[in-house]
């Protein structure tokens, strides 16, 4: 049951409340460049999903057989060379970054190749966007948010499995979706709009923007909210340590007076 | 224990790099989709500029539309027939005949001949200036405010002594000048020769109207049209036949540019050589 309430509110918090665009301002570049019109926009986003899913599923697997300390690779190689215990304590995290772009990089070829041999019309309509999707910061952001739930967690009983990861990516690429199709649908009747001079173009898409990212900070706390409603008082104190990536962020006083409030 | 991070740091890239390599390679044999392979030498021959002169989107839809849906092979405007022959050579077909097709400005009244011209305070683009009336007498004829200059990305447009002109040395027929002409006096003639016989005026009001707006304007005289059938009578102005013009007739069209009493015959083109 825990699990389930943790799987659905990871995605509520991707998809909507921590939206990758308005709240973590990653992947704006499409979000800039692809949502003159619903239909391109909609195919972007799909396109982002499927990449960000298969890249989050490589990044979880090397992080957790490669790269985190007592992965059971790398401290098996090392086992060769020096004892056991010292074997476990090698630390490939340094390498994350290069190690995640190289994997999206791979991910992102595959797919076009697959994509090219077994549906042409899709290939020929994602056009330039696909290539485009290895330079997206988007993706490496969601890589590196699940490198730092898995490597960087205290209590490795916290840490995520390769169902909350994948759920996580993908929730992540359609809240990237939501967000550039509303633009898009917005840019759409922009067009019909008589917009000054200046301002026409890359200009007012940005204000949009904003504005948008203003109306989703109102879903700030719902998921904590929902924990709570959902969650049993007693049990509360025992999910304590199983923070939501979005409510880590809050400052520990703040979450404590929100609680009081709400108790 | 540094050296063993560092050294497993080294053996994970490339174990990675192995890995990667060899499936993208597998992935490639099998996943290989067969490709026109004339696509890509057509698209090598084709200048690269992505001007859309040819009606496609840019150099590689148009090699793509060659190879696959039998397009014309001489479209290309800034290859020319060099282009067009190699282009014949790799697709295996007749080239047809290639003729530059090159914009003529059909007003030939610099500032001093146009007449009724008051000051204009306004926005100085020809767009603007078209909306208003009264900037000058004639209704047909070139503004000068150079909208066709800025539309040229080539610098083959110019505007010399209020009058649009085209650097025929410089232009390369994209078509660009013809589109952002309000008054529509540029369009586009296919130039058998290096220079032709053109009627430099779009004034079509009766004649009277014409002189008192224009030094140079067409008054429907129709002495022009007598002498030779390169030119013939749109309602009270004359047009030229351009893609008529061989160079046997130069000698018609010189005797019929003399015998405009309005002096608005003219030959049009770039400078041999």
């Amino acid at each position: 049951m825990n699990y389930l309430i943790d799987i659905f509110l990871i995605s509520l918090s991707a998809a909507i409340i921590n939206n990758f665009i308005f709240y973590y301002f990653v992947g704006c570049c499409p979000f800039i460049g692809v949502s003159r019109r619903v239909d391109m926009a909609f195919g972007m986003g799909c396109a982002v999903t499927f990449v960000i899913t298969i890249a989050a599923f490589l990044s979880w697997g090397i992080t957790t057989m490669v790269l985190m300390p007592g992965a059971p690779l790398s401290s098996f190689i090392a086992g060769f060379f020096v004892s056991k215990e010292s074997a476990a304590t090698v630390d490939l995290i340094a390498l994350s970054y290069i190690v995640y772009i190289f994997a999206i990089a791979f991910s992102v070829q595959f797919v076009e190749m697959y994509m090219r041999k077994f549906f042409p019309a899709l290939y020929k309509s994602f056009g330039v966007f696909l290539p485009l999707i290895t330079t997206n910061c988007a993706i490496l952001f969601a890589c590196l948010t699940i490198m730092s739930n898995v490597a960087g967690v205290e209590n490795p009983a916290d840490a995520w499995d390769l169902g909350r990861s994948l759920v996580f990516s993908f929730f992540g690429g359609v809240g990237f979706t939501i967000a550039i199709v509303i633009m898009a649908g917005i840019r759409e009747e922009l067009d019909l709009c008589d917009i000054p001079e200046p301002f026409k173009g890359a200009a007012i898409t940005l204000i949009i923007g904003g504005i948008i990212s203003l109306a989703f900070m109102g879903f700030t706390g719902v998921d904590s909210g929902i924990r709570n409603a959902i969650t049993p008082v007693q049990e509360a104190a025992m999910l304590e340590s199983v923070v939501p990536v979005q409510t880590a962020m809050v400052e520990p006083n703040l979450q404590q007076k929100i609680r009081g409030i709400n108790d | 224990m540094i050296e063993i991070t560092i050294g497993i740091a080294a053996i994970t890239m490339f174990g990675m790099a192995v890995i990667m390599s060899y499936i993208l390679g597998w992935a490639n044999i099998k996943f290989h989709v067969e490709v026109d392979e004339r696509v890509e030498s057509v698209l090598e021959v084709l200048p690269g500029a992505n001007c859309g002169g040819c009606g496609y989107l840019g150099c590689s839809e148009y090699a793509v539309a060659i190879a696959t849906e039998n397009a014309p092979v001489n479209r290309c405007p800034v290859g020319g027939e060099n282009c067009a022959i190699q282009i014949a050579s790799i697709m295996g077909v007749d080239v047809g005949k290639s003729v530059p097709s090159r914009p003529v400005i059909h007003c030939g009244a610099n500032l001093k001949d146009r007449l009724g011209r008051t000051e204009y305070k306004g926005e100085s683009r020809c767009a603007a200036a078209n909306l208003v009336a009264g900037i000058q007498g004639c209704t047909f004829g070139c503004l000068g405010f150079g909208d066709c200059v800025i539309a040229c990305k080539y610098d083959a447009m110019h505007i010399v002594e209020g009058l649009a002109t085209v650097d025929y040395n410089k232009c390369i027929g994209c078509g660009a000048c013809v589109k952002a002409c309000p008054r529509s006096i540029i369009s586009m003639a296919d130039f058998n020769e290096d220079k032709i016989p053109s009627v430099l005026c779009s004034n079509m009001d009766k004649g009277k109207d014409v002189t008192t707006v224009c030094n140079r304007g067409c008054i429907g005289c129709k002495a022009c049209v007598k002498v030779t059938d390169l030119f013939s009578m749109e309602r009270d102005l004359a047009r030229s036949n351009h893609s008529l013009y061989v160079s046997e007739q130069e000698g018609a069209a010189l005797e019929a540019a003399k015998k405009c009493p309005s002096n608005c015959i003219g030959f049009v083109g770039r400078n041999p050589g």
